[in-house]
């Protein structure tokens, strides 16, 4: 059924192209780096003729086609901080035309978060929702540690928010951390943090592309109710070797790339670590230098061009974590992803890339106390084969695709040794299966009114074997069946439209509205307020039903004075169905029957971004202001009315400021406000055991204390020779050394055990750090 | 066991976060009007069986609760025999003629205010407590010591526990409470874990009392759901919430009918 109708689409597709009198011919090719021999994402071709004049940009691989009637035109091919190239063309025949940028040396105008590369794009294009971050200017946002991070930057994007003081945890548009959809080279990172969150798993160094949608999900993704952080590695230089790295307060990272065989295929390797706990090393305290703390990360990436027409990239990533205090506790997680990548130019129009992609993501904890030794370990697997096409015809870039996902949660595994108070136990596998097929066609209406529509057709299937029960209303097993291995036990299919539209007002001022639907199979269970290493996964089952989410938006865009300020202002209204949340007194850790401590309910957010951006001169940066509401109602929590969701904050602004005083130093800032989190603060005591016990009346009511927090950076460019180059970066983190809240407990106090009081814990007070930058 | 995780990441963030901090703070609170409060315990000792009623009171005031006075007291049992509360001090209703039996289930009826509010608990088997230990853990330069309860869970049904520790005559504050759900049939040894927040630390010469209750399934969800909450305050993890209250009519508090067995210690 589901091929039928994208078959249907597909026809339906081509129904709307106009037959075309005058004879067409195609250009296509790829855009490179000059320097590295790096594909270019989104670079822009455009071909400017008397008559005629069109563009587009380059795939997530470097490669654009462009189709137009027969005649003179110039090629213009171009690339934030890169130096434009223009090519006379006679288009009396296809042809191909590969283009290699060179890095504009002279730019002080790069951007930090460009919406799009091509020039008005951010107005014209029909995407919504889509922030990109330029990763090469992510080391002058200052940040904690002064470890430059992915995450913490599109924090402060409007729309976003951060899970907490100095954590990598985020969320998008009123959605729940587990609501986001995080790739790295196409392959799911299901934990996303290193450090409990004080560190982001994607190592900057290695990355050449992130990009962050909050709404109007291309057709092409799925699977998460809130957002897609498309993250994608760099390919490594085709031309020469190179070293570079960075030492810094916490951890050092090294990056070595090279070609394998010149202009034809490279490799990149990247790693970093921390050593917190090799300082603990040299304590001479034995207590203290046998414990652990630390993380390392290994990405690695190998491209080699076969041809014209087949290109393989092969790339992986490798994380671990670990913490441990000697005799008491040990703790490591990691996640593992692998994605082997073959391009194919069936022609100058289509484009097919075919993706098989391995990732999983585990966790062990020890507790190494002889009468309570337990070891638990847990595991979340995915195989996925992904096949993609993109046709570009004379206005349309269509994309069509389909996708097999299949995951299996080993959802916990107790092993004990000698005389436990545990018991080994094991929680039965979950197995799943994903399947999507999509379609979407990105439409040239006219000059002024694009569209980009699309069908994503998912299912979801819960697979045996395994004991599959429903619950009573007290928890207790209603009923238990036993499915063979292979068995359906349940399928969910869904339709998930998406569509988005721009209409331009002028060159430079566009309005644009968009409709997506999506759903979520995979659910984390967690207590904490964002990702924690333990967090539990579960499918959707029997018992718990895929989310839902519609969310429509608009907004209007405006650049002004040839690009150099970019506004952004959007309108969003999200509905969430079949959220989760927990009983009283729920026991997520190793519970086979954990299904029967949730809740079902539903959700709604709305709100308004607005975001100012400039892009040129010595000062660049940007202002980004939410003001939002998130709910979340449940027949059983707050009397059946709807209550703030946790992540629930009014006001989020972030100013962000980079100065370029000269080419040698550069100075940065940047400053966060956000309104408390929704919490639940006490109305009244009493006494219960013996002990002050809190009475509570609505859920989420009360508002921890604002967040505001100042921090500073400056860069400094030490001596550049052809050969070796380096920098220092300084950086003061919460400059104004405010004590923002992380959680506030309330308790009777010490000193006077009659009387109670409210104690907030600040974590990060002003941090100072230093990096010292390489590169050879 | 998610206690020792979280008891774990205690020390972890102790040792992470040297330049966090603490700090009182005023909150602004809303003031609900008093709530009636119930706490009822029956247990299989002999002595005098206690339920108190008394009322909840603003976050801001000092912990002192105004008794309900005047409240009609009555337990019975499953044969039908039923023994009336006197109020012997304002707010608090006993029994001497009460002792609870292994099995057997009571249900509480207070009428106070022209409302009825009635429950049923029933004491389940007794686990013996075997022993009380001392753990100490070493940590930088400083040790930790602690509390370990010692005792046999039996194998063939599930058990609920709930630990009431007394050290020098003043009680822990906080809420122990474990099911068997990991640990079911074996020799358990669990520890009292608490942090110097509230409570003294525990040090050389201090005797420790405690009191080991089995029991039943919906007194554990109570005691299990506040012993979450305590751990974390908002913004840190459970969302708090009323622990779910056997009693009816929206009064607070419990009605546990359980065993209770209590030792000592004394810390060397």
């Amino acid at each position: 059924m589901i091929q039928k109708s994208l078959i249907c689409l597909f026809f339906l597709l081509y129904a709307f192209s106009p037959a075309s009198a005058q004879q067409k011919f195609t250009i296509s090719g790829t855009i490179r780096d000059a320097a590295t021999g790096e594909t270019l994402i989104g670079a822009t071709v455009k071909i400017q003729g008397t008559t005629q004049s069109f563009g587009t940009s380059s795939n997530a691989y470097g490669f654009y086609s462009l189709t137009g009637n027969s005649g003179e035109y110039n090629l213009i091919v171009s690339y934030t901080g890169y130096e434009a190239t223009t090519k006379r063309i006679t288009l009396s025949s296809s042809a191909k035309f590969n283009f290699e940028l060179k890095p504009d040396k002279g730019a002080l105008d790069e951007v930090v978060i460009t919406a799009g590369s091509r020039k008005n794009d951010n107005v014209r294009s029909p995407q919504m929702g889509l922030d990109k971050l330029n990763m090469k200017d992510l080391d002058n946002v200052p940040v904690l540690f002064g470890e430059k991070d992915v995450l913490k930057t599109i924090q402060m994007l409007p729309g976003v928010k951060s899970g907490g003081e100095g954590n990598t945890g985020f969320f998008v548009r009123g959605g729940a951390a587990d609501q986001n959809l995080i790739l790295l080279d196409e392959a799911t990172v299901y934990n996303s943090s290193h450090l409990l969150g004080f560190f982001s798993t994607f190592n900057a160094d290695a990355i050449k592309d992130v990009s962050l949608y909050k709404g109007g999900m291309p057709a092409q993704y799925g699977g998460r109710l809130s957002s897609v952080l498309d993250v994608k590695m760099q390919d490594g230089n085709n031309k020469e070797f190179g070293v570079e790295g960075g030492i810094g307060l916490i951890a050092s990272r090294i990056k070595v790339e090279g070609p394998i065989v010149k202009d034809k295929g490279s490799f990149m390797v990247s790693a970093r670590r921390t050593y917190i706990d090799l300082l603990l090393k040299a304590s001479p305290d034995s207590s203290l230098n046998s414990n652990t703390l630390n993380f390392y990360d290994i990405n690695a990436k190998l491209n080699y061009q076969f041809d014209d027409k087949n290109t393989i990239f092969v790339s992986g990533y490798f994380g671990q974590d670990n913490i441990g205090i000697k005799d008491l506790f040990a703790n490591d997680w990691g996640n593992t992803t692998a994605t082997v990548r073959l391009n194919h130019v069936f022609n100058d129009k289509l484009f097919s890339n075919t993706s098989f992609i391995f990732n999983k993501y585990n966790y062990a904890i020890e507790l190494l106390d002889a009468d309570n030794n337990a070891r638990v370990t847990s595991l979340i697997r995915d195989f996925n084969l992904k096949q993609d096409l993109q046709y570009y015809s004379n206005k349309h870039v269509i994309r069509f695709g389909a996708q097999a996902t299949h995951h299996r949660i080993a959802p916990s595994d107790i092993t004990t040794t000698g005389n436990s108070s545990f018991n080994p136990l094991s929680v039965e596998n979950r197995y799943g299966l994903e399947l999507a097929a999509y379609a979407s066609d990105e439409w040239t209406i006219t000059d002024k009114f694009n569209i980009l529509y699309g069908l994503r057709v998912s299912s979801f299937s819960l697979l045996g074997p395994g004991t599959f029960s429903t619950y009573d209303n007290m928890g207790e097993i209603a009923s238990s069946t036993t499915s063979g291995s292979g068995d359906f036990v349940k399928t969910y299919i869904y339709a998930e439209p998406r569509f988005s539209a721009s209409y331009s007002l002028n060159e430079e001022n566009s309005i644009k509205a968009s409709y997506n639907r999506n759903t979520q199979n995979i659910h984390i269970l967690t207590n904490a307020n964002t990702g924690s290493p333990t967090d539990q996964y579960v499918m959707s089952s029997n018992n718990i039903k895929p989310e839902l989410a519609d969310q429509v938006a608009m907004g209007y865009f405006r650049n002004s004075k040839d690009n150099s300020f970019q506004f952004s202002g959007e309108v969003y209204y999200k509905w969430l169905q079949n959220q989760i949340d927990y009983k009283d007194g729920a026991q997520l850790t190793a519970n086979a029957n954990v299904e029967s401590e949730l809740l079902y309910g539903v959700g709604r957010a709305y709100g308004l971004e607005l975001y100012a951006k400039k892009t040129k001169g010595k000062l660049t940066g940007w202002v980004s202001y939410t003001l939002s509401k998130t709910e979340r109602k449940f027949d059983e929590i707050n009397e059946g009315n709807y209550f703030n969701a946790k992540q629930d904050r009014t006001h989020d602004l972030a100013v962000v400021g980079i100065y370029n005083l000269n080419p040698r130093w550069t100075f940065s800032a940047n400053y966060i406000y956000s309104t408390g989190n929704a919490v639940t603060f006490p109305a009244g005591k009493y006494n219960t055991g013996g002990l002050t016990t809190y009475f509570y009346t609505a859920r989420n009511a009360d508002r921890m204390p604002y967040t505001s927090r100042l921090d500073i950076s400056a860069t400094l460019k030490a001596k550049q020779t052809a050969k070796y180059q380096s920098s220092w970066s300084f950086g003061v983190y919460n400059a104004l050394n405010r004590k923002n809240p992380y959680s506030i407990q309330f308790r009777d106090k010490k000193s006077d055990p009659t009387q109670t009081e409210a104690v907030q814990t600040s974590l990060f007070g002003i941090i100072p750090s230093i990096t010292y930058n390489f590169k050879f | 066991m998610l206690k020792y995780i979280i008891y774990s990441c205690f020390f972890i963030i102790v040792s992470l976060s040297m330049a966090s901090c603490e700090k009182v703070i005023d909150v602004k609170l809303n003031t609900s009007p008093n709530q009636v409060v119930i706490e009822g315990n029956i247990n299989d000792q002999p002595g005098v069986q206690t339920i108190t009623m008394s009322e909840s009171v603003p976050y801001t005031t000092s912990n002192q609760y105004p008794p309900i006075t005047g409240a009609q007291v009555l337990v019975t049992d499953e044969s039908s025999r039923s023994w009336v509360f006197t109020e012997t001090k304002p707010g608090t209703y006993t029994s001497s003629a009460l002792q609870g039996q292994i099995g057997q289930q009571y249900t509480m009826k207070v009428i106070s205010k022209d409302i009825t509010y009635t429950a049923v608990s029933t004491i389940p088997t007794l686990v013996n407590l075997d022993s009380l230990s001392i753990k100490v853990i070493t940590f930088g330069s400083e040790d930790f010591k602690a509390v370990e309860v010692h005792f046999k869970d039996p194998a063939d049904r599930v058990n609920q526990y709930r630990w009431v520790m007394k050290i020098n005559g003043v009680q822990i504050r906080v809420v122990y409470a474990d099911n068997d759900r990991l640990s079911n049939g074996n020799d358990v040894v669990n520890v009292l874990f608490y942090s110097d927040d509230e409570n003294e630390k525990l040090k050389a010469g201090d005797e420790v009392e405690v009191e080991m209750q089995c029991i039943d399934k919906p007194v554990f969800n109570y005691w299990f759901t506040l012993s979450q909450q305590s751990q974390n305050g908002p913004g840190g993890g459970v969302t708090p919430g009323n622990p779910p209250s056997n009693i009816d009519n929206k009064a607070l508090g419990y009605f546990s009918a359980h065993t209770s067995q209590k030792m000592k210690v004394t810390v060397k």
